[in-house]
């Protein structure tokens, strides 16, 4: 009875491959390898020909040679201007990170106690911004920064100030565009932690006599660990490499790595550095992308575990 | 219990705050955009001509047509990788190689786009060196690389409405003789749809929106509207870019309100269902 | 309800077949070294219904999830029908399940989803149409057929379900905890009528539930597991008038436990020495056991009389303080405290009007029994 045909799950063991491998094999070929080709290529050096870089492994007499340059890692060491520029990008990565986190809090937390047909509403609100023109939206901010723009006209209008305050093109007005490009991202993780929150846990502690301020700070923020932890991580870290906010409201003396990238790859046409310059930030973003990649594959992986 | 109220309108405040803070910009946009004077500073009357400017702008036209064709082919193949993304990391059991394969499916989500798109271009000239193939940089190459960054946050949101599935679901198809390949389109497939159409239109918006990895990869025939807008702003504010704006607002706007109103009628209507089958019993 | 069991069935290795229809050897679940599912061996008749009772974590879901098809056994075989079907995927098993939460596909309508299993199989459209009404008649939804779930009731989405699992005439049906979802009048009603169903059909049934009283109404024969074990397999009054352990019998109904030694060990009789009674418990019949042996003698509250004036038996009698009662209205439940300390459950029906108003607290009272009445467990 038992006859020798194969049971339809063993022909179909085909496939179950081809679902891990398809995008298994584009992430590899298309993101980690990238990578892999900038270290590569940060060992080189810039040149006129094109590709615009010498060969890393030359051939001599059908023998292989290595033809690796270490100056454009020691440049970037030596030079004080790249040190300058990642620890200003970290810093500002860093502070912006807090000011989202100061703001972005309060507005998830109201959201997530509202009834559900106006949270709807409010979250929509909040992710309307995002899906109109991201460049634009900055761009509306030279117009109301500026020194006779929007702001200090209506300072100046109200008699607040008599001189026009000097916002654009300084760290301020990059504070304020990093903060309103990704408030978004850190209210929405906050958002998905905080309206999980079993309020009968709020019951329960005010019940035993904490305070509601003293039940948030021992209940509530300790709760909202991984949703504070997803969001930080999704701001600071690409905010670091960030290019189109300190270029267009920043100032010679805002200094931002990703600006930095931007300028050797496009004004200086020197590739190599320009590698030399994404992997040194790579590294150091590694171990907070590290963090994100913990938390979010917990967040993701959910009920299989 | 004053205090408890006391904080809940402190927060409503913020919220109110914070919404004021997000729609500013936007709204001074539309208003300045009908401003006859090209000034920001001088409200000179109501006039549309910078929007009929816009339209007379061949490039600009040219780079939206770009933009939206690039955006939807990077959709469509966003959702159905990530999709298959989604399925590997919650419901395949765990097989080795997993870790790195979830790291390569996150880490997308923070990478500065300034590094993905350098070693994107990297990868091409490399291609091109050893291959022969992608020589000529253009929407192909910006299609591939839109498609790598934005299959991690489609893949992110099916996974989340994946993993809220509840896997009976599966089990019973599966129960009743249907192999795994049919139960995932005809069941779970139908069932995740609007997480599907959440994923597309995010990774929509996520290309028709991007600069940084667009400006790496790009040849000399592909430019694309935020490229275009990006040139023309740094040569001086345009009342044109403020049309511009306005428009994509109200459009997006309009297409959010439509999508509210139909799910709150749906809404609407499976509680009315419910009712009614309680009542019968 | 159990007419069937006591059909006669046909020539003897036809009986074996069907002693042995689903047949379970040396079934076994690991889990990352916690074992879930520990060596169970046991067969099931054709056409029986079996329930599988236990407490939450005992193995009982994965046991079923094993026969379904939904995990794999470390060890062992199943045989259905006299096929192993271990190495079959769910899809390719004559096993059909009703689960816990329905699990009715939203997206499709009453008739739909009923006729899903149906069209996995090829079956034309005539043909389909035919059965799904003849199944929906069965469970008495037929004229909500064009319904989708999330418009039904709770009760009227669990006939769907039933109905579906039934369509392809399964060789064995699996429940999981079929009325763990319905409120307590409902499932009353609804055992029996799922038991007329499935028995009308024929079909061979296994449950899962963690509820004695579905276990004991609805089943034939029940295996009671712990820890990935069974203790004890047998009908539904095996179980209760013979526990084989102290776990059974504890595990089922309530219990009176007097742990004691065996004092005479005769054929016919043993008695026991316990500290709750002066007299050792006299039991009428043998055990296989020796003198001096550790026992526990397990009585049932209904099995014991409860009056004022001291009884006129030699044996099997005790004074006790009512302490606590419990008014069920049909019944009291009067708990006793004996002079050493020890608390014994008593039954008494309230079949005269008033009748519980003889007894209240404090009451000093006499409690007795006869000789049979009990069972001794050694384990």
């Amino acid at each position: 009875m038992n006859a020798v045909v194969k049971p339809r799950s063993a022909r179909l063991l085909g496939s179950r491959w081809l679902v891990i491998a398809v995008p298994y094999l584009w992430l590899l070929v298309f993101f980690a390898i990238p990578l892999a080709i900038a270290f590569k290529i940060s060992f080189s050096q810039a040149a006129i020909a094109m590709p615009p870089y010498t060969p890393i492994v030359n051939w001599v007499d059908g023998h292989p040679s290595l033809d690796i340059h270490l100056k454009n890692y020691l440049y970037l060491v030596n030079d004080s201007l790249y040190v300058n520029a990642y620890l200003s990008s970290i810093k500002i990565a860093v502070i912006s990170t807090i000011l989202c986190l100061l703001i972005g809090y309060p507005m998830a937390y109201a959201i997530a106690r509202m009834p559900a047909a106006t949270r709807n509403i409010a979250l929509m609100l909040v992710i309307l911004p995002s899906w109109t023109s991201f460049l634009i939206r900055i761009y509306a901010w030279i117009g109301i920064l500026k020194n006779n723009g929007l702001l200090n006209n209506f300072l100046l209008w109200t008699g607040l100030i008599d001189q026009p305050l000097a916002i654009m093109h300084t760290p301020v007005a990059v504070y304020i565009g990093i903060v309103y490009a990704y408030l978004p991202f850190m209210v929405l993780p906050l958002y998905a932690n905080l309206v999980k929150l079993d309020l009968r846990l709020l019951e329960a502690a005010s019940d035993l006599g904490a305070k509601p301020w003293k039940a948030f700070l021992k209940v509530t923020l300790p709760l909202s660990k991984s949703g504070i932890i997803a969001g930080s991580m999704l701001v600071m870290i690409p905010v670091v490499g960030e290019f189109v906010i300190p270029e267009m409201l920043g100032g010679p003396d805002t200094l931002m790595i990703g600006r930095i990238l931007w300028q050797e790859f496009f004004n200086n046409r020197d590739w190599p550095v320009a590698s030399a310059v994404s992997i040194v930030m790579l590294l150091l973003l590694i171990i907070p992308i590290m963090i994100f990649h913990r938390a979010q594959s917990r967040e993701m992986e959910g009920r299989l575990a | 219990m004053s205090q408890n109220a006391k904080a809940s309108r402190f927060s409503l405040i913020l919220l109110a705050l914070g919404f004021l803070f997000l729609y500013l910009p936007i709204l001074i946009l539309i208003v300045y955009s009908f401003n006859e004077s090209k000034l920001v500073t001088v409200w000179a009357g109501f006039s549309t001509k910078w929007y009929a400017e816009l339209f007379k702008d061949q490039q600009m036209i040219d780079a939206a047509v770009v933009s939206l064709k690039l955006a939807f082919a990077t959709a469509c193949a966003a959702v159905v990788l990530g999709t298959m993304a989604a399925m590997v990391m919650t419901r395949f059991r765990s097989f080795r190689g997993k870790t790195l394969f979830s790291a390569l499916i996150t880490a997308p989500l923070v990478m500065p786009e300034v590094i993905t798109g350098l070693s994107m271009l990297l990868l091409f000239v490399s291609f091109a060196d050893w291959f022969g193939i992608f020589e000529q940089r253009g929407v192909a190459t910006m299609w591939v690389a839109h498609v790598t960054f934005t299959m991690a946050f489609v893949t992110v949101i099916i996974s989340s409405r994946l993993s809220e599935l509840d896997r009976s679901l599966e089990e019973a198809a599966m129960d009743l003789g249907a192999n795994r390949l049919k139960v995932f389109f005809v069941i779970t497939l139908p069932i995740i749809a609007p997480a599907l159409l959440s994923g597309w239109l995010m990774a929509f918006t996520l290309s028709l929106d991007d600069l940084v990895i667009s400006s790496f990869t790009s040849g000399p025939s592909s430019t694309t509207l935020p490229m275009k807008i990006f040139s023309s702003v740094r040569m001086g504010v345009s009342p044109k870019i403020n049309a511009l704006a306005s428009l994509m607002i109200m459009l997006v706007s309009l297409a959010a309100l439509v999508a509210w109103w139909s799910m709150w009628r749906s809404e609407k209507r499976r509680q009315r269902d419910m009712q009614l089958a309680l009542q019968q019993n | 309800m159990n007419q069937s069991s006591q059909k006669a069935t046909g020539s003897k290795p036809d009986k074996v077949k069907t002693d042995n229809y689903v047949r379970i050897e040396g079934l076994r679940k690991e889990f990352d070294g916690f074992v879930a599912v520990d060596d169970v061996s046991f067969s099931i008749r054709k056409g029986e219904i079996f329930a599988l009772l236990g407490a939450s974590g005992c193995g009982k879901s994965t046991l079923l999830r094993m026969l379904a098809g939904f995990e794999r056994p470390t060890a062992g075989s199943i045989l259905l029908d006299d096929e192993d079907i271990v190495g079959l995927a769910p899809f390719d098993r004559p096993i059909n399940m009703m689960f816990q939460s329905y699990a009715l596909f939203p997206h499709m309508s009453v008739e739909d989803n009923v006729a899903f299993g149906l069209k996995q199989d090829g079956m034309g459209k005539d043909e389909i149409q035919a059965r799904v009404n003849e199944m929906l008649g069965l469970v008495q939804m037929g004229k909500l057929a064009k319904r989708k779930p999330h418009q039904l009731s709770g009760g009227q989405q669990q006939r769907v379900a039933l109905a579906r699992s039934l369509a392809k005439s399964p060789k064995l049906l699996l429940l999981d905890e079929p009325m763990g979802a319905l409120d307590k009048k409902l499932r009353s009603q609804m055992q029996i009528e799922l038991v007329n169903i499935v028995e009308r059909l024929g079909v061979t049934c296994v449950m899962v539930t963690h509820d004695q009283e579905e276990a004991m109404t609805m089943a034939h024969r029940i295996a009671v597991m712990d820890a990935g074990r069974i203790r004890q397999l047998g009908t539904p009054d095996e179980i209760y008038e013979q526990p084989n352990c102290r776990f059974t019998a504890e595990f089922i109904g309530s219990v009176n436990l007097f742990e004691g030694r065996i004092e005479e060990d005769e054929k016919d009789y043993v008695t026991i020495r316990t500290p709750a009674l002066e007299k050792p418990i006299y039991v009428g019949h043998g055990v296989t056991g020796y003198d001096g042996m550790s026992v526990a003698f397990a009585i049932r509250p209904e099995k014991i009389a409860i009056s004022k004036d001291e009884p006129a038996l030699s044996y099997n009698k005790v004074q006790g303080v009512i302490e606590e009662i419990a008014y069920f209205g049909s019944h009291s439940v009067y708990h006793v405290r004996l002079a050493n300390g020890s608390k014994v459950l008593c039954n008494f029906v309230n079949l005269k009007r008033w009748a519980s108003e003889n007894f209240t607290w404090n009451d000093s009272v006499w409690l007795s029994w006869k000789d049979n009445a009990g069972v001794v467990l050694t384990s």
